[in-house]
């Protein structure tokens, strides 16, 4: 067994995983003059964010784009590609019951392919879901039905999430959806309504939606990460590619990794170091340590469960085929699930432009019969699915490729939070290997969480204390970037304001102070005019009798109109504090649903 | 999300509202101060008119304010005068009802 190490500083940093999430790390280190060992098990950098190269075809694993509301992480995109960063429009469709529908749904595109009856049915479902919503949220089916209706779930949610994770809808966890939408919370909802209120009325547009457009690198996504490597090595680091992990070696007194037992090049090396992060797959991780881990622990690893993603590019002798980056297909009669056409999202990735490359997505589990077809069937498939869908004619498919990508995502069935948290009080305990990334948490971070997770990850190896777990969970989210606005929405209205503003009022508390302060002038006008006396005293204030039954101008009189006057003082104090508490609330509730609604035009996307 | 969003709910509809009572005096100070004065220059602008006694007369309701706000009339002067006064009165209620208010709130919690 040889032995490497890492390089002069005390500091021995090991990464597992190459990935966005292990090269941010390293890219982190990198900034800060020190070195890493980075540990991949393939053959190319960019885990799921690798940019495939067939014969000169480019092709991703999944369309990556590159939009963040993570400063951070877009400023690193910014550095290490710069020119190389194309800002690309989107267009996708969801293609259902025979008809493409524009995603984000265009109303009059909607009406028209869903048919008036339908649309009604759909406006009817989603009432009737608001006025009895499912009580209890546990699971996919209930927590999309209560947000949109039942029949826009049927539409539009249904088939193609149960093409997703292959397991019907009833036993995803309503947690999934409620991740893959952030930037919901009740505060920002309403903050954003405010912003956009008080922009709208100086005539400013606001919100520059990220749905509509994105960055993407001229080469794909691959050509980030390929670039971040080169960068690291350049500063000494190194990117240990085909190298897979085949031991963690810990000490269960100090509760320290110690080393690494890796195989590259059919050799076994250890890697020692004194800090680890992991991005590679939680359950490999934890089945790798060695002494073991306790029974409680593996056995939580054991069952966490992941889905898996094949590609089928399919190389096309036609320069055009459809105008979209990508289409959503809903049709259960196929099982591709998604159809990309690469060189709509960047010319670059074809070599003839009088071609077109497209990537079929399908999801599958490790093991089944999708994963085992051998490649020509898939290609085969893959042909006769899109002829079906009317999308190409198979006889103008020159070529094709498949790439299999295992454990693309994280799967949340209905004991992964339970086995996760087990896991998780494990590894905390671990001083000196922190988890990152999607697979390394088992969470279902997006490219630009997963690079927060490692940069925070570096920082607490040099004295932080960040909790890697809160990213994703605490950071707002939502393809939304306030262009216009300098400041921040959380300085322009900070929370602790919007709770001031919209706090309930105390309406027997403002009714009591109302009457009093009304009695009390009723009682002093007329005091007032009492002591000031006269042939005839206060004409015109006696008018008040006419409401005030045996009100007069006296001392008695004073303080039965007090009494009056505080009752009606009282009784206006708590319609107005009512009517004020009902119209915020209201106003509360219209920003959450709509907020709520509005998730819809992105929802899919985070698939 | 449901669980973000249940913590700012909760966050929100347990908060009661306190009111800050200078400020609560400041606005009905002038807002009654402004109704005096706008009502006021309004009458006069309008004109009056001549009473069976020859006398030319304007705004002889509003007049009957000069009960309370001694030296206020319906004329230009009288209007600043009179929002004076309608700030005074305004800003002493406006100030009492918050801290009524506030003391109830306090109470009450």
């Amino acid at each position: 067994m040889q032995e490497s190490s890492g390089n002069s500083d005390p500091k021995k940093i090991i990464i597992i995983g190459g990935g966005p999430a292990g090269l941010t790390a390293a890219y982190q280190l990198h900034k800060l003059d020190k070195k890493a060992i980075v540990i991949e098990k393939d053959e190319v950098v960019g885990g799921i964010s690798r940019t495939v190269n067939y014969k000169n075809y480019l092709f991703d694993i999944g369309g990556h784009r590159f939009f963040t509301k993570i400063k951070a992480a877009n400023d690193m995109w910014k550095e290490v590609l710069s020119d190389d960063m194309l800002h690309r429009s989107r267009l996708s469709r969801i293609y259902y019951n025979n008809k493409f529908f524009y995603y984000p749904l265009r109303p009059l595109n909607a009406l028209s392919g869903l048919g008036l009856w339908n649309s009604s049915m759909i406006l009817i479902s989603y009432l009737y879901s608001h006025i009895f919503p499912y009580k209890d949220e546990e699971t996919f089916e209930q927590w999309v039905s209560n947000r949109f209706g039942k029949r826009l779930y049927n539409t539009f949610f249904k088939t193609y999430t149960e093409k997703v994770w292959g397991i019907p809808c009833s036993e995803i966890r309503a947690e999934w959806a409620a991740q893959r939408i952030k930037g919901l919370s009740l505060l920002s909802a309403i903050r954003n309504a405010l912003i956009k209120q008080n922009q709208e009325q100086k005539g400013k547009a606001v919100i520059k939606t990220l749905i509509d457009s994105f960055d993407y690198p001229k080469f794909g996504p691959g050509m980030m990460w390929q670039a971040v490597a080169d960068i690291v090595q350049g500063n000494g680091s190194q990117v240990r590619l085909g190298a897979d992990v085949e031991t963690i070696l810990w000490d269960r007194e100090s509760r320290k990794v110690e080393a690494i037992e890796i195989r590259a090049n059919g050799r076994q090396e250890l890697v020692s170091g004194t800090d680890f992060i992991s991005s590679m797959p939680v359950r490999e991780l934890i089945q790798k340590f060695k002494p073991s881990v306790p029974d409680e622990v593996l056995k939580a690893a054991n069952n966490l469960n992941y889905r898996d993603f094949l590609t089928v590019a399919l190389i096309v002798n036609k320069p055009e085929l459809f105008p979209d980056n990508w289409i959503y297909i809903h049709d259960p009669r196929v099982r591709l699930g998604r159809a990309q056409n690469f060189k709509n999202w960047s010319s670059h990735m074809v070599p003839d432009q009088n071609k077109t490359c497209v990537g079929l997505e399908y999801f599958c589990f490790e093991g089944d019969d999708l994963w085992n077809m051998p490649d020509r069937d898939l290609i085969e498939l893959g042909k006769k699915e899109m002829e079906k869908l009317g999308l190409l004619k198979a006889s103008d498919v020159e070529d094709g490729s498949v790439v299999r990508m295992p454990k693309a995502y994280p799967a949340y069935d209905s004991k992964y939070r339970e086995m996760l948290d087990i896991i998780r009080r494990f590894l905390d305990g671990v001083a000196n290997l922190q988890v990152v990334g999607r697979n390394g948490m088992h969470r279902y971070n997006n490219q630009d969480h997963s690079m927060l997770t490692a940069m925070l990850a570096v920082e607490n190896i040099y004295g932080a204390e960040h909790d890697l777990w809160n990213v994703n969970v605490e950071q707002e989210y939502h393809e939304e970037r306030k262009e216009e606005i300098t400041e921040a929405p959380e300085e322009l209205i900070p929370d602790s304001a919007i709770i001031r503003a919209f706090s309930r009022m105390d309406k027997l508390g403002f009714a009591t102070a109302l009457g009093t302060v009304s009695g009390l002038l009723i009682f002093m006008a007329t005091l007032w005019l009492v002591i000031k006396g006269g042939e005839v005293v206060g004409p015109n204030l006696r008018l008040l009798s006419q409401y005030f039954i045996g009100y007069s101008v006296t001392v008695k009189g004073a303080f039965i109109g007090m009494g009056y006057s505080f009752m009606w003082g009282f009784l206006f104090g708590w319609l107005f504090a009512y009517l004020r508490n009902v119209s915020l609330a209201f106003y509360i509730y219209r920003v959450k649903k709509k907020t709520e609604l509005l998730s819809f035009s992105d929802f899919l996307d985070h698939f | 999300m449901a669980k973000a969003n249940s913590k700012d709910e909760e966050k929100l509809f347990s908060g009661i509202l306190r009111l800050n009572a200078k400020v609560m005096g400041l606005i009905m100070g002038l807002l009654l101060g402004l109704v005096i004065f706008i009502a006021t220059n309004w009458l006069v602008i309008k004109g009056g008119h001549i009473d069976p006694s020859g006398k030319y007369v304007v705004g002889p309701h509003l007049r009957l304010l000069s009960q309370y706000f001694i030296g206020y009339r319906v004329s230009f002067l009288g209007s600043i005068i009179g929002f004076g006064y309608g700030f005074a009165i305004g800003t002493l209620s406006g100030a009492l009802i918050g801290w009524i208010y506030n003391k109830i709130v306090d109470f009450r919690n």
